[in-house]
């Protein structure tokens, strides 16, 4: 393999830094630009300007026109932009309420104990909203401690001041000497924290807020020096601790000492969960009829699976949610299609013949043509295939179907989930119904068989339920009402109602009770004595006129909601490739990466990373992987003369050469270093000339 | 001028001992080793457990003797307004090293003497003596003469348990007295030990802990909240009485001292006056509301501080706990820990080889089976449980994880969800950054030093930090049964 093939095959890749030497040539002889520091407002401008300069690849075999490559850029922006914004204001509201919670009772409260829950990628955004939150709402310094700035106590006590008696933005240099000086001009240690009560008493705080962030995280020695620290100072400054807590406070009990325990007596908070977040974000960003790309089933049940099992942080299911919407819009040149259903106009500007063809080629197509096909209409699907004007129409169609599609099967959820009192609409169901399997789980089954046994009154209740679910819809799946739309289904409903309560005043009257022939009481199980022998028989009890009236309307109901429960799996609609991203692999690729197992595998299986088209190679492993293949034969003990002599055997039986000895020993070192470097072997002093085993495979 | 020797003030020191009651005693003898005319002395150690009133004291005791000196004084040298004995007390607690307790003495001599001028740093004990000495005579400069008649009182309280302290602290503090004329250090700890200021002829005062008449009757000075509705006298004698049976049931045998028994009382008084606020009872049947809130005085748990409201609600947040929160495998990952910490490497292969038959290996000579002939094993074991967390090597850890992933069932997992990866989780970065969690919130502890290896290292050793009712709640909520693998 030559050099310049390797690097003509990597353009804009640094092949020298790559390599173990290089000769250096000095592109120009200008010095280094010096790094400058950016504030805030030209780094806004470089990301700008960034944002700007790196565009998408044209695709179509680069056939694509530069406004098209716009066109999906700027909707990839407008649509990413509108889901963040979603998910903020969702994210937002969830911490608002703790920060509500958190700041009203540390008027009398001195310590507070903020139950994170595990996720601890989250507490650093939770901390932060609450210190700002806090100097606003209170006359005093706020101070957030992590454990990364406390190694020792007099570091923890040195930032706690420093960061306490900077806070004030206009403060001038001088004000900060004339604290460091203290009484009568005595300079004060930077730990001191008579420093800490001066600027108390120069600005009057009421109150001054130590929030320790990951309290777990701090070492038991100087949090409890900490807490018993600030306890003893607290007659001359009014300290507020607040512990971020991510297990739980008996656990953090149980590690503080007795000493310390007796100075912190609080209250505590629990901020909501991640799992309850994440299900609202889901809700809203993968479900609702506002969401812009439609996910797959394959991909958010991967999603999902590793939140539960593995993280369980909101900021990781965006990360990864963002990449969906960037690999949709990068990728699939179709992408500029989504743009339509706001403004046709210029998307059908920048559409071009490849476009068609590009279209004409999905599966989907396919499948609409067969349809065509099926139902006989050969003259239009001819048009669909050669009139680009038909095909785009047929696409806007599609387009519009789409978003009436997804809505109905979101009314019908509502409604199911509003006529059971278990149900509600989650990302699971969704999933079930956008693929079509709900049928085959038995959800609606089930909860029309439970709507069947009931008796007048929680009937009733039932259909109020729903008649107020088609009022007002959901906000957070974006439903408006659809009464209008619905009026039949509605009204058929409360004519149902009305009959049922007639039904229920009539009986009251005549003091008989109500079922219909479907309800468990209505069965009962007779035994009668025949010859001796016990039969049981089921059998039904009769029923009065008022139970075969109500049998009815059960009837009624339940095949009005049988039919509006009728839902059509949109999934392999045509151009669905255009508005559903389903690939799960690009997603596992980045964000689940297996590190140990790649480098195991690259070992154990060069051949399958290695140009197996040169003879040499072929017949031979690397040295490395051949050492590794030994290496796994060994115990947790390696002799090194052992290895070695097993090492040379194999290589010189491999060579033709044979007493080549001193470049087989040169790659046994290379390889034992490559080894050691990977952190598979290290030196073992329990016995001389042996190497001690690390890592075994497959963990 | 009046004689040399006069006893101390005897006005102050009713005032000290109706304030402090039980300790008239003790809060004689300091007067008479403080005051000007009598026995004073260079160093004194005033010594006792925690809570037996050695600092307030101390303090109380310096202040009146302050006013009244400088009374004294001002009669005898014609209205001066300088005070015959001056006192700093530096709390050993703020003083988070050795250097910054100099500091802190300069800074506490020099505002009880009202020095103005320029105070240069004080970086050893040397350095304090000269600096002392400088403020000392600063303060005796206006009249020498009467050089005699003054006494600067400096308090170490809690020296004993002073940070990063320097070996020659204490009796070179000790030492201040002979090198520096009219200064008198007093040293306050809570256990000597002997001849700790390597120092002879120092007077030691013990401050016993209090009986518990005297514990009650501090106590009682307390007033509680909430009042009862007919008045504080009757809360008054109520709260008495209620002390005394505070102490008996409780205090008594766990929590004698004055700061516990007292917390104790009031935490528990809310409750215990419930009935007499609702009316069920007048405020004078004290002996009936003590049997119906018997339970009260039967339930030990209060003897525990707790940091936060005990309530039923706490219960239950308890039971629920961190186990549901944490990942599914993150929960995997601490049993793994826990079994690795608890079983003996030795047994692995008993427990997690699947299919093998138990190799005995004969050590020794003996058999497996060796016993003693009365059936009593020769060393008696020690239950691991008992034995606390043993270090274990990650990589064990890891392969006890992959062992206990396959029987674990999908319980804790998100149902329903088609299971499409085939959970070959080997060297996914998933369960390194797991792990990494879990060390961080200190469920797992990694031995040896920070900084000494890479983190998940293969062979860095770790502990497990949780105990075994967690462990269990968190393997049953995964599907997993401990015990199943958990060497006796």
């Amino acid at each position: 393999m030559s050099v310049d093939g390797e690097t003509s095959s990597h353009v804009g890749f640094d092949a020298t830094e790559h390599q173990a030497t290089y000769i250096y040539t000095p592109g120009s002889s200008d010095r280094p630009q010096k790094r400058r520091k950016l504030n805030g407002s030209s780094a806004v401008e470089h990301d700008d300007a960034l944002r700007s300069k790196i565009n998408f690849v044209p695709l179509l075999n680069g056939l694509e026109n530069e406004k098209s490559v716009h066109v999906r850029r700027e909707l990839y922006d407008k649509f990413w932009l509108d889901t963040e914004s979603q998910i903020e204001g969702i994210l937002n509201e969830a911490n608002e309420r703790t920060l509500a919670e958190v700041t009203e009772p540390l008027d009398y409260v001195p310590t507070g104990f903020v139950v994170t829950g595990p996720n601890i990628a989250s507490q650093g955004l939770l901390f932060n909203q609450l210190s700002g939150h806090l100097i606003s709402q209170i006359n005093g310094p706020v101070v957030t401690l992590r454990s990364g700035d406390a190694s020792n106590f007099k570091a923890v006590l040195k930032r706690l001041i420093r960061d306490a008696t900077n806070q004030s933005p206009n403060e001038e240099d001088e004000e900060g000497e004339g604290l460091s000086l203290g009484q009568k001009g005595r300079k004060l240690l930077p730990y001191d924290l008579e420093l800490l009560h001066n600027y108390v008493t120069l600005h009057g705080s009421e109150r001054v807020i130590v929030s320790i962030q990951d309290s777990e995280a701090f070492d038991g020695a100087v949090l409890t020096d900490l807490i018993t620290l600030l306890h003893s100072w607290r007659d001359r400054i009014p300290f507020v601790l607040l512990f971020g807590i991510a297990t739980s406070v008996d656990l953090f009990h149980d590690r503080l000492s007795r000493r310390a325990t007796r100075c912190v007596f609080g209250a505590q908070f629990d901020v909501e969960q991640t799992s309850s977040i994440v299900e609202r974000v889901f809700t809203k960003v993968v479900i609702s009829a506002d969401a812009r790309l439609r996910l797959g089933s394959a991909l958010v049940s991967s999603l999902m699976e590793r939140q539960y099992d593995h993280v369980q942080s909101v900021q990781a299911f965006i990360a990864a949610l963002k990449y969906s919407y960037m690999c949709h819009f990068y990728a699939n040149p179709l992408a500029v299609f989504l743009g339509m259903s706001d403004d046709p106009k210029a998307v059908r500007k920048v559409l071009q013949d490849e476009h068609f063809e590009a279209l004409r080629n999905l599966p989907s197509f396919r499948l609409r043509i067969q349809d065509l096909l099926e139902q006989n209409e050969p003259d239009y699907a001819r048009k669909l295939l050669e009139d680009d004007e038909k095909l785009l129409e047929e696409a806007m169609v599609s387009m519009n179907t789409r978003d009436h599609s997804i809505r109905d099967i979101l009314r019908a959820l509502h409604v199911l989930a509003s006529s059971s009192k278990v149900l509600s609409v989650n990302v699971q169901l969704f999933m079930e119904a956008f693929t079509g399997s709900i049928y085959d789980s038995g959800t609606i089954t089930k909860v029309i068989n439970a709507i069947k046994r009931m008796g007048p009154e929680p009937l009733r209740e039932t259909m109020q339920r729903i008649i107020e679910a088609i009022q007002e819809g959901n906000k957070e799946l974006g439903l408006d009402p659809w009464d209008d739309e619905a009026a039949d289904f509605v009204q058929s409903m409360k004519d149902i109602q009305v009959q049922t309560e007639k039904l229920v005043e009539e009986a009251d009257e005549a003091n008989v009770p109500i079922r219909s022939k479907y309800s468990a009481q209505h069965k009962v199980l007779r035994t009668t004595v025949i010859a001796q022998k016990v039969q049981l028989s089921h059998d039904s009890a009769k029923l009065s006129p008022h139970d075969v009236e109500f049998t009815s309307l059960v009837d009624r109901l339940i095949e009005l909601l049988r039919n509006y429960f009728t839902i059509i799996s949109p999934q392999n609609d045509f151009m669905n490739e255009i508005w559903l991203y389903d690939y799960r692999s690009p997603y596992r690729d980045v964000f689940t990466p297996r590190p140990r197992f790649v480098i195991e595998r690259a070992l154990s299986a060069p051949h399958e990373y290695i140009d197996t088209s040169i003879e040499e190679l072929s017949s031979a492993k690397p040295a490395t992987a051949l050492l590794y293949e030994m290496y796994l034969e060994n115990g947790s003990l390696i002799n090194v003369f052992d290895l070695w002599s097993a090492f040379s055997h194999q290589m010189s039986s491999d060579d033709d050469d044979g007493n080549n000895e001193r470049e087989t020993l040169a790659l046994f070192y290379r390889a034992l270093a490559d080894l050691k470097s990977l952190g598979m072997v290290k030196h073992s002093k329990k016995k001389t000339d042996h190497l001690a085993k690390l890592a075994w495979k497959g963990l | 001028m009046a004689s040399l020797f006069s006893l101390p003030n005897e006005v102050l020191l009713a005032n000290v001992a109706a304030q402090f009651p039980g300790r008239a005693v003790q809060a004689r003898h300091l007067a008479t080793l403080f005051s000007l005319r009598s026995a004073s002395c260079r160093a004194l150690v005033v010594h006792g457990l925690e809570a037996t009133g050695k600092s307030a004291i101390t303090r109380a005791l310096l202040e009146g003797l302050c006013e009244s000196s400088s009374v004294q004084h001002r009669r005898s040298s014609n209205g001066a307004s300088q005070a015959g004995l001056l006192y700093a007390i530096i709390d050993s607690r703020e003083c988070i090293t050795g250097r910054h307790l100099l500091e802190q003495v300069i800074g506490a001599v020099a505002k009880a003497v009202g020095y103005t001028g320029n105070i240069r740093r004080c970086e050893n004990i040397t350095q304090l003596v000269v600096e002392l000495r400088k403020l000392i005579e600063w303060w005796c400069s206006p009249d020498p003469e009467l050089a005699q008649m003054r006494s600067f009182v400096l308090v170490f309280d809690g020296i004993d348990r002073q940070r990063e302290a320097p070996p020659t602290l204490l009796p070179a503090l000790a030492r201040l007295g002979e090198l520096i004329p009219c200064l008198t250090a007093v040293f306050i700890v809570t256990l000597p030990r002997p001849h700790f200021l390597h120092m002879n002829g120092v007077p030691y005062i013990h401050f016993p802990i209090y009986s518990k008449s005297e514990a009650v009757q501090i106590v009682s000075n307390t007033s509680p909240t909430p009042e009862l509705p007919t008045g504080p006298e009757d809360t008054k004698a109520f709260w008495n009485r209620f002390c005394s049976a505070v102490w008996d049931s409780l205090s008594k045998h766990a929590g004698r001292d004055i700061l516990s028994f007292r917390t104790i009382c009031l935490r528990l008084w809310p409750s215990f006056v419930a009935p007499v606020l609702d009316g069920t009872y007048g405020p004078k049947d004290f002996g009936r509301v003590l049997v119906f809130k018997r339970s009260l005085f039967q339930d030990e748990r209060i003897l525990v501080p707790s940091i936060v409201p005990r309530t039923d609600a706490n219960l239950i947040y308890k039971q629920q706990g961190v186990g549901t929160q944490l990942p599914y495998f993150s929960r995997l990952v601490l049993v793994a820990s826990y079994l690795s910490s608890f079983n003996r490497p030795v047994t692995d292969h008993i427990h997690f080889m699947k299919g093998a038959v138990s190799r005995r290996r004969k050590k020794g000579g003996g058999t497996a089976l060796s016993r003693d002939h009365n059936g009593v094993a020769k060393s008696r074991k020690i239950s691991r449980k008992l034995l606390g967390p043993q270090a274990f090597v990650l990589e064990r850890m890891l392969a006890i994880f992959q062992t206990i992933k396959q029987d674990a069932d999908d319980r804790g997992r998100v149902g329903g969800w088609r299971r499409n990866r085939p959970l070959g989780l080997a060297g996914d970065a998933d369960i390194q950054s797991a792990i990494a969690t879990l060390a961080s919130l200190r469920l797992l502890v990694k031995q040896g030093g920070a900084n000494s290896a890479d983190t998940l290292d293969g062979g860095s050793k770790w502990r497990v930090a949780v105990g075994w009712d967690f462990v269990r709640a968190i393997a049953r909520s995964i599907g997993v049964e401990v015990e199943d693998y958990l060497a006796e």
